[in-house]
């Protein structure tokens, strides 16, 4: 079954597009991975499903999510899409927190407004929320200055997946990590997508964040999908020389050559 | 032979935990010494306190024999061209309102008469920012740039040829990838290795990606919590009697 | 002053600025050559014969109650208002600056006793100050100008502290130490260039306000002491004839709101060229 299905989409500037007729479609429980440089419109892509484009970016084409188009949403049925069918995490977490209210309190305005639970039972979703990514409860008191960069990404996570999203749309989550919190949080969301069987939509510029978990992986280069396959086809027999060029920069012990040139 | 004698350091900040906890080591002439550590496990801290930005608690810090850790700033600025530092985030190493011909050139007009350089020769001005720019490989035309112009990668082999400029004993490398994309990832590693060979610099090469780390280095210390835990040369990464931690560290990148 | 800021939006919107600034400097130049070259009026002769007369070729602007020249008036009323303005500002500036960037980069009880003593300064509005120093230290010129640097040195210090204070964490300053420059290097080389077009910028609009201070304290008296062609005292000088020859108080109101207008659009030049930024936006 589809999740989300763009179709043709492009995204333009007042001046120029960053995003070219790309269409890819994302199954149910599918990792998918969008890898691509800085400016290559990926991040565009990512904000363009949740309609969160800057006001003077455009988008034309077709996104379809549980049967109707995104793009052509009013602002109040996508504000509930957003929450229940499709979440975001962003690599900026500490700008997803607003730092004089505490975790807990995010927690609740996400169960205020789109669930209907008691007082005892919203305290009782969360905590669990807090333990399946590995936080403690008493996180819940605590303000966003108080959590490591690691523990506020989680805390994150938990939140991106309270409603049981479709989707979840993760826009270099790791990236500003180091490398072993962000091993945790890749691995986090791999156990959790097992549990919840949602799809993702992961996002980065390093293909080794992705190598691991994804199923099928896009290599995207200004603005165009130059490449979409199976995760392995891709890593394995890359088809165009841009991606090539990515995994022969990824290097890891697996590659024992190791200072790639990027000449190549 | 040792260019820098690290002997059981303490630091704190205040009254709160030790973030260095009895750390020693030493780094070999022309070689690049790793060191790996999670966010917030002192591996910063260990940095400023080795470019004399914070003063240690305990401890000795020797260069070339010579200590300098109970010297003062004043006594120290000779010292200095002597180690020179690349740090994590170029657009804030450079100055926005300079040239980045005036950036370059800053370690050198501060010591120019002292450093005997083997590599560069100062004729002029320009003459010697084209030297340092193509030793980094960017166009000699950048030197006219403001920092703004340049992207991020070039940024920081602009702060590279700064740190070069001198031709320094040691080079104390904090994370210099870590905030650029993956090409310019491998391209800057890829440089400072040549620069490594071709200068006889010694490195101190600080990150928290082990495989950057593992391609660079000849030795490879591992830190968490402020102290170092493990210590070892590059080929005995995969031994069997590594430390936990680095197990586990290597289990992340496989 | 919001006439101003009006005006000065809507030259911005034109994008008239640069011409008319060329414009108002082209006007001046040519006053002062057909003033000083084909009148060659003394300013201060007083010609009881020729007392408000309209004008003519002889007087472009005709003459005042003691029969001297206006326009010749005007423009040595120039080089005083603005004149000692401009003398004024860089006193200000030239005081201010150091001690701001100083106290910013030592931090600590210094920086802590130097703000407090720039809040007392604050704490009182630069006219009353103004008038009360030169009202203590007697009328005059020159006290008048010692009054307004220490009124305005105060706003220099603490926007160059706040500059540094901002910067000083920076790590480029950070590498300035790695690479052993000294303190006083460092201000001027990596600090001072942050500060200085701030500078310029409060220093232009600061400009049409030291102007009007040393106009308005003037004309009670306090500043230029008659018969000096200062644009305030002849205001005051011109009083009395407001209803008959009004025009004797529009041209140096005139005058006042043009060089403040300039300045303005000096300040707005200023910043333009000293933000280096800004040049790839545009």
């Amino acid at each position: 079954m589809t999740v989300l299905s763009v179709k043709q989409l492009s995204i333009a500037g007042p001046q120029n597009g960053v995003v070219h007729q790309i269409s890819f479609d994302i199954q149910q429980g599918e990792w998918f991975a969008l890898v691509g440089q800085s400016g290559s419109g990926k991040s565009m892509t990512a904000s363009a499903i949740g309609q969160l484009l800057p006001p003077n970016m455009k988008a034309t084409g077709e996104i379809w999510c549980g049967g109707r188009n995104l793009l052509s949403l009013p602002p109040g049925e996508m504000r509930e899409i957003r929450g229940k069918r499709v979440s975001y995490i962003f690599q900026d977490y500490q700008g997803s927190f607003t730092p004089f209210h505490t975790i807990g309190q995010h927690f609740e305005e996400v169960q205020r407004t789109h669930l209907t639970l008691s007082k005892a039972e919203r305290r009782q979703q969360a905590n669990s929320a807090l333990i399946s990514v590995g936080l403690q409860e008493e996180m819940y008191d605590r303000y966003p200055a108080q959590l490591s960069g690691g523990q506020l990404q989680r805390a994150s996570i938990a939140i991106a997946l309270l409603l049981r999203p479709d989707l979840l749309i993760a826009d270099e989550p790791t990236t500003a990590l180091d490398s072993m919190s962000s091993f945790r949080v890749l691995e986090l969301l791999a156990k959790l997508q097992q549990d919840t069987g949602c799809a993702i939509l992961f996002i980065t510029h390093d293909l080794r964040h992705v190598r691991k978990y994804a199923d099928r992986i896009a290599v995207m280069k200004d603005g165009h999908i130059i490449e979409t396959d199976a995760a392995q086809q891709v890593l394995h027999q890359p088809q165009q020389s841009f991606t090539r060029l990515l995994i022969h920069s990824s290097f890891s012990f697996g590659n024992l050559n190791p200072l790639p040139s990027a000449g190549e | 032979m040792s260019v820098l004698e690290v002997s059981h350091i303490y630091k704190k900040y205040g009254h709160g935990a030790d973030v260095l906890q009895d750390v020693s080591f030493t780094m070999e002439k022309k070689q690049c010494l790793g060191l790996v550590g999670e966010s917030g496990c002192g591996k910063s801290t260990l940095a400023r306190c080795l470019l004399h930005i914070e003063p240690i608690d305990q401890g000795s810090i020797l260069f070339e024999n010579t200590p300098l850790h109970n010297k003062s700033q004043r006594s120290l600025r000779p010292y200095r061209r002597h180690i020179q530092a690349v740090l994590q985030n170029p657009s804030a190493a450079l100055n926005p309102k300079l040239k980045i011909i005036d950036s370059l050139l800053d370690p050198y007009r501060q010591f120019g008469g002292q450093a005997k350089l083997n590599h560069f020769h100062y004729t002029s001005a320009r003459n010697f920012a084209s030297q340092l720019l193509e030793a980094v490989e960017l166009p000699a035309s950048l030197a006219e740039r403001y920092p703004h112009e340049l992207s991020g990668g070039q940024k920081q082999r602009v702060t590279i040829a700064r740190a070069i400029s001198i031709e320094p004993a040691i080079l104390i490398l904090d994370e210099p990838t870590s905030s650029l994309d993956v090409l310019s990832q491998a391209s800057v590693l890829r440089l400072l290795n040549g620069l490594r060979e071709q200068l006889g610099t010694s490195y101190l090469f600080i990150s928290h990606d082990l495989s950057g780390v593992y391609a660079m280095s000849q030795r490879i210390m591992v830190m968490q919590g402020g102290k170092i835990v493990d210590h070892f040369e590059k080929e005995e990464l995969l031994a069997s009697d590594r430390h936990p931690y680095t197990q586990e560290l290597i289990a992340m990148f496989e | 002053m919001e006439i101003m800021h009006a005006v000065n939006a809507a030259l911005h919107r034109t994008r008239l600025k640069a011409a008319a600034l060329l414009f108002m400097l082209s006007l001046a130049l040519v006053a002062v050559l057909y003033t000083l070259l084909v009148l060659n009026h003394d300013p201060n002769l007083v010609s009881l014969t020729e007392r408000l007369l309209p004008m003519s070729l002889g007087h472009p602007l005709g003459t005042d109650h003691l029969g001297r020249d206006v326009l010749t008036r005007l423009l040595l009323g120039a080089q005083q208002t603005v004149g000692y303005g401009l003398l004024a500002l860089l006193i200000a500036v030239v005081v201010g600056v150091p001690i701001g960037i100083w106290a910013g980069i030592k931090g600590g009880l210094i920086d802590r006793i130097m703000m407090r003593i720039a809040d007392s300064f604050l704490s009182f509005p630069d006219t009353i100050v103004a008038i009360v120093l030169s009202g203590l230290l007697g009328a005059g010129i020159e006290n008048l100008l010692l009054a307004i640097v220490v009124v305005k040195w105060v706003s220099y210090a603490r926007l160059a502290r706040s500059t540094v204070i901002s910067e000083r964490e920076k790590d480029y300053i950070l590498m300035a130490r790695i690479n052993g420059l000294r303190t006083g290097r460092i201000m001027r080389k990596h600090l001072l260039p942050h500060v200085i077009g701030h500078v310029v910028v409060l220093a232009s609009l600061d400009l049409g306000k030291i102007i009007l201070l040393i106009s308005s304290l003037s004309y009670i008296g306090l500043g230029a002491q008659p018969p000096a062609p200062e644009w305030g005292a002849m205001l005051n000088d011109a009083r009395p004839y407001f209803q008959s020859n009004p025009t004797l108080m529009i041209y140096p109101g005139l005058m006042i709101v043009l060089v403040v207008l300039v300045s303005n659009l000096l300040g707005d030049y200023c910043r333009d060229k000293f933000d280096v930024t800004k040049e790839v936006q545009s």
